[in-house]
């Protein structure tokens, strides 16, 4: 029987496979965004599952919220890698150690 | 164990390798498509949880859209991947018992000692008619009526900054602007010169005869 | 009959009951897919005073199962430095929305697959899937034709996706509820009362949306034969490419029938009267789908293609400010004595 201890832990192994993921692409802004991405929605996971078992809606109006911040966070995200593809032909985070453009 | 338990465990399986394969992945345009993956599977995972609503945003706004963009942008920056791959695996010693340890933490709080079957009831099933896209609803347009709209003008600002962010004018573009091209006139483009016709042509070959030669 | 195989299988009825249903909406899809084609031809070649197809079968009535003979023959050509298993994913990911939105639309009272209260959600999240299919198809290829293609065409389907899901949130204030069944009961009692009226610009951003959505002439930049040879799909062949055309074309008639149901009254008679409503809701609803789908192969037979920059622009400063506006106007109206009007 699955109950919502299965859907937390589900959700914090999710949070932690993002977590090891920050450490080893901490070169590549791509998959960096991304890594946040599969956090949030780790987080957003757990919320509803929360928000199901105790039965207050309040959890799935809060995932709502973070859905949007977080498409807010992405598209601005991009538009600066963009940018900075643009300018310095590269997304490796080590070359990006200056403050001028 | 019921049906719906096993669709949970199928999908939790799924979710968990998607989510590894998009940090995992060589390629990242691979990484972004397990991502959507990832996505999906969790949408699947809410609508066992009964929260349709959100299970079919996040695949309307995340794999519809956010995703998209991601695709859009992975797929045209010419990046030299074997750069960004280079001692990749040198930060598994620290990454994998960071991990390993945030885990064991984590399910010694959320698991079934304190969150188990047991100790928190499955909810009891709602009346027949409940919709809960009314619900959300309501409650989005009565209680939380200000974050509400203040999420709105997030997003404002953020299409602003990202097209901002992105826009420049290209010097080497052929753009032509259909305003401009709709509101020419005749006088802008043909310009009328009244010319008297020429009566001594017969002279003007002889001269032109003379230049050939 | 039913009572019978109930108790023949048991346990495994619901989901044997459920396949059935499935194949019950998938099966003439197909064939209304197949006969499409046909029709555009001859529609086309009567518009431009030719027959049309006339030698397989009478009135060139077996073309279909001939063609699609021919491309299940040929071979499935996978270009040597195409990413294989994603080249074979992008047919796959470009039907299976197509086909998996079918679930929710009403086709008459009561004769709907998955009766969900958050249907017109979900229709939405299924066609904004099926822009993957593009992306993949055209990245998987490895050629710079169909790169260029499936960029093109998938920045139009996300375009063009805001201002019909703008269309579609008018239909659904007035109706008040997501549920395609309750939005048809919502316009019944003759034609006075279907939305398209109400909410005429409306239908018409969205029709002309939906051409643009399905990458129908004149919105076809994204496969214009003559300047970028076929767009996303040039690499495929065979079958591959015939799942891509059968994708397009099962994409136009869910347009169609979405546009059939949110704006002109689903299964509603044209007038509840005598000889109008003794015609089955059923025939009502495919008789609306054919006239706008008519009107599909009307437009490809007349219009020019649009210059891709002439696309955005119509799709961003023309039709979502118009949209916008008329939802306010909707939402405005409602608060004043006209609100009968949008019931």
């Amino acid at each position: 029987m699955v109950g919502l201890s299965h859907y937390l832990i589900l959700g914090s192994l999710l949070f932690a496979i993002s977590v090891v993921g920050i450490f080893l692409n901490r070169k590549n802004v791509i998959v960096l965004l991304m890594a946040i991405e599969l956090m949030l929605l780790a987080v957003n996971l757990n919320f509803i599952a929360f928000s199901h078992y105790l039965q207050d809606t309040a959890g799935q109006v809060f995932v709502f919220f973070i859905l949007t911040v977080a498409a807010a966070e992405s598209a601005i995200g991009l538009a600066i890698l963009v940018v900075l593809f643009r300018n310095l032909k590269t997304i490796n985070v080590d070359d990006i150690n200056s403050l001028k453009g | 164990m019921n049906f719906n338990d096993y669709v949970f465990y199928v999908l939790a399986a799924i979710l968990l390798f998607a989510g590894l394969r998009v940090i995992t992945s060589r390629n990242p345009v691979h990484a972004a498509l397990h991502l959507v993956l990832a996505f999906f599977t969790a949408a699947g995972i809410w609508l066992l949880l009964e929260a349709e609503f959100l299970a079919i945003a996040l695949v309307l706004v995340y794999v519809g859209a956010v995703m998209v963009l991601f695709l859009f942008v992975v797929m045209m920056l010419d990046i030299n991947l074997d750069k960004l791959r280079e001692g990749f695996w040198e930060a598994l010693p620290i990454a994998l018992p960071v991990g390993i340890l945030m885990t064991l933490e984590m399910v010694m709080i959320l698991g079934s000692k304190h969150f188990g079957v047991d100790r928190v009831a499955a909810p009891t099933p709602h009346p027949a008619g409940y919709s809960n896209t009314a619900e959300l609803g309501r409650q989005l347009y009565t209680d939380y009526l200000l974050p509400f709209e203040l999420a709105s003008v997030v997003l404002l600002v953020a299409i602003v900054a990202a097209i901002a962010l992105t826009l420049r004018d290209r010097k080497d573009s052929k753009f032509i602007d259909p305003a401009e091209q709709v509101k020419v006139k005749r006088a802008d483009r043909i310009r009328m010169v009244s010319m008297p016709a020429d009566v001594e042509i017969p002279a003007a070959a002889e001269t032109e005869g003379k230049d050939k030669a | 009959m039913i009572a019978f195989m109930q108790n023949l299988l048991g346990p495994a009825w619901p989901v044997v009951w459920t396949l059935v249903k499935i194949i019950a909406i998938v099966a003439p899809i197909m064939g209304a897919v197949a006969y499409l084609t046909l029709a555009e031809r001859k529609v086309i070649g009567f518009m431009q005073v030719r027959m049309g197809p006339n030698r397989v079968g009478y009135f060139g009535l077996l073309q279909p199962i001939a063609d699609g003979l021919k491309l299940l023959m040929k071979e499935i050509i996978i270009p040597s430095a195409a990413n294989k298993t994603l080249f074979l994913l992008g047919p796959v990911l470009a039907i299976a929305p197509a086909l998996a939105a079918w679930a929710v639309v009403p086709f008459d009272v009561d004769m709907i697959l998955a009766d969900i209260d958050a249907g017109l959600l979900y229709i939405l999240a299924m066609t904004s899937v099926a822009v993957y299919g593009v992306i993949i198809a055209g990245w998987a290829s490895n050629s710079k034709y169909a790169f260029l293609g499936s960029l093109r065409s998938a920045a139009q389907i996300v375009s063009y996706e805001i201002a019909m899901g703008f269309a579609l949130v008018g239909v659904l204030m007035c109706a008040g509820s997501l549920n395609l069944g309750k939005i048809v009961v919502a316009q019944a009692g003759g034609f006075w009362q279907w939305y398209w009226l109400p909410l005429f610009p409306l239908f018409i951003v969205y029709f002309i949306s939906a051409v643009a959505e399905t990458n129908r002439a004149p919105f076809d930049v994204a496969e214009g034969e003559s300047e970028i040879v076929a767009g996303f799909h040039v690499e495929y062949s065979g079958m591959a490419f015939a799942v891509f055309f059968l994708a397009e074309y099962a994409n136009m008639i869910l347009v169609c029938m979405l546009a059939a149901i949110m704006f002109l009254g689903g299964w509603q008679p044209l007038l509840d009267v005598a000889p109008f409503n003794m015609i089955p809701g059923f025939l009502w609803l495919i008789i609306k789908v054919a006239l706008l789908l008519f009107f599909f192969l009307w437009f490809r037979a007349t219009f020019p293609r649009y210059r891709y920059d002439q696309i955005m622009r119509l799709g961003w400063k023309v039709f979502i400010p118009i949209t916008l506006v008329w939802i306010i106007v909707v939402g405005g109206l409602m608060q004043t004595p006209l609100a009968y009007l949008f019931h």
